[in-house]
């Protein structure tokens, strides 16, 4: 019998939303790691890697001998310099935790939109007053030579990139022309295995930078 | 029964019905009835507008208003979003210990912010906690019950929780420390008599399979979420002060001195709000609760007009002259003042009991009356979820969190689910009011 819960699809989900796929992955599988080691981790990927193929990604890395997530910072500042205002689409805590710290001086607006339920209110709280929480109708405050927008990226080739769904929402020909910077930022940095789930598809050479 | 009394109290009756039948619908109902009540008691000659208005209990809006703007302050510094962080850690996401810590939490904060309030800082933590746990229908309905039970006796423990204590404390009935010493042991009692039936009987968690990750799981998800999220102490700190202040001007100053409880909460809400100008300028432009005050207005108009036929006191009387022993009198008015709030919600019920209960309290010690009646409308907000203020609040965000068990079938929380939980708590609290009558008044 799996000694995982029954219950991990829910609670994955409700903590994907708001923490975003990989940090909520990395958290899932180093707790599900210290309870059971590699054979409750290589279970907890075959059995729920296909329904989040972020989780998937991730489990293999750990099986594979990567204990947390990699965040490198430095390119993100590098592709942000000179960068007044940064539109960021998408969550994932670990990354911005460390991001948001480094870019002082400038202005951070988180942008209010998901598939799955967010509590935007709390995600803002743990900024300490350091992002603003952005609606589609007034993201273009963001717009100019000294704004810039950052996605987080689930792996990307030469020429196909996948993202959350809310990229699509917001991106366009129009939107591209507003920006300075339009910032991928891969935090998966291996291919996904299985199908696509919760993500799509887009060019990657719609971003200007990639890191 | 008099033309004027069965004319007024078909209104007062019916909009309590209607508004309790329709929900949606309530302060219309009740605004539309106290204007036909006016305008009825101005024709059949039994009192003019004016007089119904200047008798209004105002300060019982003002210490109402007040003290949610103060919890509103309250809510901006995050503390009790973190105290609840704080019980699911604590808890451990076992589903008796987060029934046992949250029921004792939410029975501590309603004795100081209003049980929507309360509910509202509490419930989104609780609900992703059971969401994280994955717990079954009869779990859920029993944790959310209590909780609302708790809610209910945390708000009649102390003489700010809740509209029955306020009403009793802004009309001078009872002093703030005589209303605290006398009902909060009772509503201890009660809370510790339904923990331990819910606990050790019910186990509401019998046949739930433990998963030690699961719980793991539950408890670093709640962590994460929270993970930088501080207390805004420069906003918490001025509201606790003064709170405080407040409570000791409370217990201290005679009402004869002319700084009533209402004086005290106005000033002393004023002065908390000074602290941080720009959020109470905002506070007080959106976040005072007129649906509330003015519902409220409604009721005391109609209970105003139906006082001015002389129906309370004749009701008194009838209770007073039944071929029963005094004691027993006082017991059965207490039992129907629960039974009626079961059916038509603390605030309505309240209003209007409390009249009889003035009358009757020139017949037994005061105190024992009012905490009685106090007891007795929490027994009957406990009895259905309809009854309870928080009860459809409870109800709508638990439907809206789309809870589901660990087989994925979506659990619910509405009046059924609710009603056992309902039935056992009035018992316990109805039981303990009675005892309390008894015993106080030897």
């Amino acid at each position: 019998m799996s000694s995982l819960p029954t219950g991990l699809v829910q609670a994955f989900e409700v903590a994907m939303g708001e923490l975003g796929f990989a940090s909520a992955a990395w958290l899932f599988v180093l707790e599900v790691a210290a309870h059971g080691g590699g054979a409750l981790v290589r279970e907890l990927r075959d059995a729920h890697g296909r329904t989040f193929p972020v989780l998937d990604a991730v489990a293999s890395a750990w099986l594979q001998g990567q204990h947390g997530p990699t965040i490198e910072v430095e390119p993100v500042l590098s592709a942000c310099a000179g960068v007044k205002r940064l539109l960021v689409v998408g969550l994932e805590a670990d990354f911005l935790d460390v991001l948001l710290p480094r870019l002082a001086g400038t202005e951070i607006g988180l942008l209010r939109y998901s598939l799955v339920e967010v509590d935007w209110d709390r995600v803002q709280a743990n900024y300490h007053g350091r992002a603003a929480l952005i609606d589609m109708v007034n993201f273009q405050d963001f717009s100019g030579k000294n704004g810039a927008i950052l996605t987080f990226l689930y792996s990307h080739s030469q020429h196909i990139t996948h993202v959350r769904p809310s990229w699509l929402r917001l991106i366009g020909t129009d939107v591209r022309a507003q920006f300075r910077n339009i910032i991928g930022w891969d935090v998966l940095r291996r291919p996904l295995e299985v199908y696509p789930l919760w993500l799509v598809e887009t060019m990657t050479h719609d971003f200007s930078d990639i890191v | 029964m008099s033309r004027p009394q069965l004319v007024l109290t078909m209104i007062l009756i019916g909009a309590i019905v209607l508004q309790a039948m329709l929900p949606r619908l309530r302060l219309l109902i009740v605004t539309t009835a106290a204007g036909l009540s006016c305008l009825l008691s101005a024709l059949l000659g039994t009192a003019k507008t004016p007089q119904l208005l200047a008798e209004v209990p105002w300060d019982v809006l003002v210490i109402l208003i007040g003290l949610g703007l103060l919890s509103e302050v309250m809510v901006t510094s995050r503390l009790f979003g973190l105290l609840a962080v704080w019980s699911a850690e604590k808890s451990r996401a076992s589903p008796r210990r987060v029934l046992l810590y949250f029921a004792v939490g939410l029975y501590a904060v309603s004795g100081l912010v209003n049980n929507l309030t309360a509910l509202l800082l509490v419930l989104p933590v609780l609900l992703i906690l059971l969401k994280l746990m994955g717990v079954d229908q009869r779990q859920t309905s029993w944790t959310l019950g209590v909780l609302l039970v708790a809610c209910n006796l945390g708000g009649a423990a102390t003489p700010i929780g809740d509209f029955p204590a306020i009403l009793l404390l802004g009309r001078g009935s009872m002093s703030f420390s005589g209303y605290l010493v006398r009902a909060a042991p009772p509503t201890v009692l009660a809370l510790v008599l339904i923990l331990l039936v819910v606990l050790l009987v019910i186990r509401p968690d019998r046949g739930v399979i433990h998963n030690q990750l699961s719980e793991n799981l539950s408890v670093a998800v709640i962590k994460k979420l929270y993970r930088n999220v501080r207390l805004d102490l420069g906003v918490l700190l001025p509201a606790l002060f003064l709170l405080i202040l407040m409570l000791v001007a409370w217990m201290f100053i005679p009402v004869s001195t002319g700084i009533t409880p209402e004086v005290i909460c106005w000033v002393g809400v004023a002065a908390a709000l000074l602290f941080r100008p720009s959020l109470a300028e905002r506070l007080l432009r959106t976040r005072v609760d007129f649906e509330a005050a003015l519902f409220l207005l409604g009721l005391f108009l109609m209970v105003g007009a139906v006082r001015h036929t002389g129906l309370f006191a004749d009701l008194a009387s009838a209770i007073g002259k039944l071929p029963l022993a005094p004691w027993a009198q006082l017991v059965l008015f207490l039992i129907l003042s629960g039974a009626t709030t079961g059916l038509f919600s603390a605030g309505p019920s309240m209003a209007a009991l409390l009249e009889v209960a003035e009358t009757l309290a020139r017949r037994f010690p005061p105190e024992v009356v009012y905490v009685g009646l106090a007891l007795s409308v929490c027994a009957g907000s406990s009895l259905l979820l309809t009854a309870a203020t928080s009860g459809p609040l409870l109800q709508t965000l638990t439907e809206r969190a789309q809870l589901r068990d660990q087989h994925g079938v979506q659990v619910h929380f509405g009046f059924f689910h609710f009603l056992p939980v309902g039935l056992l708590s009035f018992a316990v609290i109805q039981a303990v009011a009675v005892l309390y009558v008894l015993l106080a008044a030897g």
